[in-house]
């Protein structure tokens, strides 16, 4: 028989216990909105997925454009909700500002990129699409979120795979493979820590 | 092996490792929140918030939002390892119920 670990409570008292843990864990997730990881996700997934199809579907380079723009502000205008709506409940990030002036000044400079490298369709995606994901494996290091730096990672590998193999349904492969993964790890989260 | 901590287990302080655990690192909770989510009164929260602060488990920072005072708090890394250990010795006890004490 192996030895009882020292404990001046029995094992009903550690389960009792254990499950008063995992409630309040719950509780407190939901109350945080998660840190807002997997809405993020959910959000930006979905813009991808749309504006990937858009890229892949419509035909006039004018009417994306103005699809990806349009997805672009409620992309931005759903990630404010959600900072909004966590510091609402009491939930003070001092690392948020932080990640939030990072993302600004990473968009800038991918701005920059992509005007002076003067890339153009399906390699101006691919070029956005792996800035995007240096971004996540950044803010996974930020947030220390082994989820992120490895949902980023795959993602970007799925990119170069896509640009190299693929690169007629690049866009196609993209809104499935980039966008799905986005929201799917976004409604995974928000399962897995329910 | 890890050891069981007699000044986490308390119900109330149990709760109050457990809720600041599952933020974001670094990230802090309001007092009014937390003792909204373990519906207990001021004193008694800030009895077991004294506690954990005085093992060098919490940080509690009071500051001010425009003219209202704010108590926020977070957990520190000593707090963070200490309930991790905790959890950890309560889930080998119940491992040792369930198969090792028959081993």
């Amino acid at each position: 028989m192996s030895q009882k670990p020292a404990s001046p409570i029995t094992p009903e008292e550690a389960r009792q216990a254990l499950e008063l843990i995992e409630s309040t864990s719950r509780q407190m997730r939901r109350l945080a909105a998660y840190g807002g990881m997997p809405y993020f996700l959910i959000v930006w997934g979905i813009v991808w997925v749309v504006g990937f199809s858009a890229n892949y579907f419509v035909s006039n380079p004018s009417t994306r454009g103005t699809i990806w723009m349009v997805l672009d502000i409620l992309g931005l205008l759903g990630t404010a909700y959600v900072v909004w709506y966590i510091h609402k409940r009491g939930v003070h990030w001092p690392m948020g500002p932080t990640l939030g002036w990072f993302w600004f000044a990473w968009m800038v400079y991918g701005a920059l990129f992509v005007h002076f490298a003067q890339a153009r369709g399906t390699q101006l995606s691919m070029l956005i699409s792996l800035w995007v994901m240096f971004g996540y494996v950044v803010s996974g290091l930020f947030y220390r979120s082994r989820v992120l730096i490895t949902l980023g990672l795959t993602v970007t590998v799925f990119i170069v795979v896509g640009y190299v193999a693929l690169p007629a349904y690049f866009d196609l492969w993209m809104a499935v493979l980039g966008g799905g993964s986005l929201a799917v790890a976004g409604v995974y989260m928000l399962t897995a820590w329910r | 092996m890890a050891e069981f901590n007699a000044l986490i287990h308390q119900p109330v302080r149990l709760r109050i490792m457990a809720a600041l655990h599952a933020l974001p690192p670094e990230a802090r909770l309001e007092f009014g929140r937390l003792r909204e989510m373990l519906e207990v009164t001021d004193g008694n929260l800030a009895s077991h918030l004294r506690k954990l602060e005085d093992a060098g488990y919490i940080q509690v920072e009071k500051t001010f939002v425009g003219r209202r005072p704010r108590t926020y708090i977070a957990l520190t890394q000593a707090g963070r390892r200490a309930f991790e250990e905790h959890v950890e010795a309560l889930r080998a006890l119940l491992a040792w119920d369930e198969g090792g004490a028959a081993g």
